[in-house]
């Protein structure tokens, strides 16, 4: 094995490479203004309100995920029903819809039926609102959420929630004391990419929310508007602050998910 | 007590079709069946965590078909042994304690008490997974044990450990029962541990229960092709054994057997029909034990037939058909029987 092979040298100098391209691409976005130039943008009042939005928005659709997807998800893990397989695949489908498609169904949904037109009479408005841009990140990520879950509570065994049961729990209190905390891995993986996904959404939540500084204004969003307009510095400060986010939930996303597939 | 009266279940895979089961209360009894044979599904059945097609499950005389599992005082031990893996053993231990009402008075006692019985007290505060599979399984008998239930299933609780660790937990086994006198419902694929621990023992087979009775009767006098197959048809012996030169010395009756299994006292010593060779003249081999007497009883059971011949006990020998013509044997007449001392197994008789 100590032996140079021609293989050897191409498959690994490829991983080189690779690696090589990404590593400079990032670097070249993070070095372009100077350090004094991206802490005066960092610093600007629509970058910090793009912060606080993303923030806020994505915690939230994170947490609204969460709450749907672990009963959907342990449903469909565990229980057989006339319907399961179907579904199993709508609720998938998200995931395969381009995310401006999505948008624009939630725009159509919202904005012109008769039910989007009730809910915006009573108050409740999602179209060029925050509350768009929750829904959209909700419906694109929401499918995340629900795959790493379904995994987690299908590979634990039944049978550690019926000596629960027979020691007293009803079904409930079994899920909730026994299976919800075995699957904490899975649910703090499934919550990492679904918040991490949630801040870098981009196209469902424009087409719904539309892209209003200082309104709906999100750090992907300000990185297209500024672009947009030329202001090259913001654009790049909402860039630095994307990557630092999706780095550091990569790292925190590989120490948790040991025993949750996506795929 | 339990008492199953003609339940049905259909999982697919798994079934069971009209079980009819009566265990007497504190009795120890014994499931014995291949893979695939609804052992697990009758517990689960019983446990309440499926509900029969047809029938009714009687636990201490109460009707429980319709109850859920935590209503029917029943504890469960599987093989896996499905402790909770981010609870520390003595929480594990009182998770059943968690929904007593705290005026029924025994919590607290039961966890520590529990723990002792099973040798598990110096545990307490470690998380399953840093336990050995022997300590895994104690834990998870204290487990089952503390809510003190009517019934306790357990789902070949013996089979994942290594052979020390089980024959000692087997021992403990018996030992609890005799202390806590719980009824016990065990199923199991090894004949030793049938015998060991069960009062009785059913056989079953494609979810059918296909007989029932003493450990030592079932074995002998097998009522089914299945059964005598399953049990590897039974030359199945009780004695007094003694040791003599390293060598083991059975006293049957007048019969004395000889085996290398170093073991005294009351024992079963088992030798499979197709280890015994048969022949017309005695002949000179190595094996130690020789025998001769005349044939009492022929089995045709297809392809191998069952010779039993008289040698002070009944013992059987398996024949192909073959050999069978060429020797020209029929009843009365008389036959040598050989077999090797590696050949009898023994071991302690309950």
């Amino acid at each position: 094995m100590n032996r140079l092979s021609a293989l050897k040298i191409v498959t690994i100098g490829l991983g080189f490479f690779l690696a090589a391209f990404i590593v400079s691409l990032l670097a070249c976005v993070v070095t372009h203004t100077t350090p004094a130039a991206l802490l005066h943008s960092l610093a600007s009042g629509e970058i910090r309100f793009a912060i606080r939005m993303s923030l806020m928005t994505s915690v939230i659709s994170t947490i609204l995920c969460i709450l749907v997807s672990v009963p959907a998800s342990y449903a469909l893990a565990r229980y057989r029903f006339p319907g399961r397989t179907i579904l199993n695949t709508i609720l998938d489908a998200p995931l395969a819809l381009p995310p401006l498609v999505a948008g624009v169904a939630l725009l159509i949904f919202f904005g012109t039926t008769s039910l989007g037109k009730g809910l915006s009479d009573a108050g409740i408005r999602f179209v060029f609102t925050p509350q768009g841009i929750i829904l959209a990140q909700f419906l694109v990520n929401m499918p995340f959420m629900f795959r790493i879950l379904r995994a987690t509570f299908h590979g634990i065994n039944p049978r550690y929630e019926y000596v629960a049961q027979t020691l007293g729990a009803t079904d409930a209190q079994a899920f909730w004391r026994v299976t919800l905390p075995m699957a904490r891995n899975g649910l703090v993986a499934g919550a990492i990419i679904t918040w991490c996904k949630g801040i870098g959404e981009f196209g469902a939540a424009l087409m719904v929310a539309g892209a209003t500084r200082m309104k709906t204004e999100t750090l992907p969003i300000s990185l297209y508007l500024n672009m947009s307009c030329g202001d090259l510095p913001m654009a790049i400060a909402a860039a630095t602050i994307l990557i630092a986010l999706s780095i550091t939930s990569l790292f925190l996303f590989e120490k948790y998910s040991g025993i949750a597939r996506v795929f | 007590m339990i008492r199953l009266s003609n339940v049905s279940k259909d999982l697919g895979e798994f079934t069971l079709q009209g079980v009819t089961l009566e265990i007497d209360r504190g009795e120890y009894f014994m499931i014995l069946g291949p893979t695939g044979s609804g052992k697990t599904i009758l517990l689960e059945t019983i446990a309440g965590i499926y509900r029969p097609d047809t029938g009714r499950v009687f636990i201490n005389d109460r009707d429980v078909t319709d109850l859920p599992p935590r209503e029917r005082s029943v504890g469960m031990v599987y093989q896996d042994y499905m402790l909770f893996p981010h609870l520390t053993v003595e929480q594990n231990i009182a998770f059943g304690l968690r929904w007593r009402s705290p005026r029924s008075g025994q919590n607290g006692r039961g966890v520590r008490e529990l723990a002792g019985i099973l040798g598990v007290d110096a545990l307490l505060h470690r998380y399953p997974g840093t336990l050995s599979g022997g300590e895994q399984q104690r834990v998870a008998i204290a487990r089952a044990l503390v809510v003190e239930p009517d019934v306790l299933l357990m789902d070949e609780p013996l089979s994942a450990l290594d052979t020390k660790t089980r024959e000692r937990l087997r021992d403990e086994l018996l030992r609890i029962h005799s202390l806590m006198k719980t009824t016990i419902l065990h199923v199991t694929h090894g004949f030793d541990e049938a015998f060991l621990l069960g009062s009785r023992m059913a056989i079953m087979d494609r979810g059918k229960v296909v007989q029932v009775g003493e450990p030592i009767e079932v074995f002998r006098r097998p009522n089914s092709r299945f059964a005598a197959e399953f049990l590897g048809m039974g030359n199945l012996f009780k004695g007094d054994s003694v040791l003599t030169d390293g060598l083991s010395q059975i006293r049957i009756g007048t019969t004395e057997l000889v085996s290398v299994v170093p073991l005294e006292g009351r024992v079963h010593a088992s030798i499979r029909p197709e280890h015994i060779l048969l022949s017309l003249d005695a002949i000179e081999t190595s094996a130690r034990n020789a025998f001769s007497g005349p044939i009492q009883k022929i089995l045709d059971t297809g392809t191998i037939l069952q010779i039993t011949v008289d040698i002070g006990i009944d013992m059987t020998a398996a024949l192909t058909r073959r050999s069978f013509e060429d020797m020209a044997l029929s009843k009365g007449k008389t036959v040598h029987l050989s077999f090797k001392a590696a050949d009898v197994h023994i071991f302690p008789a309950a």
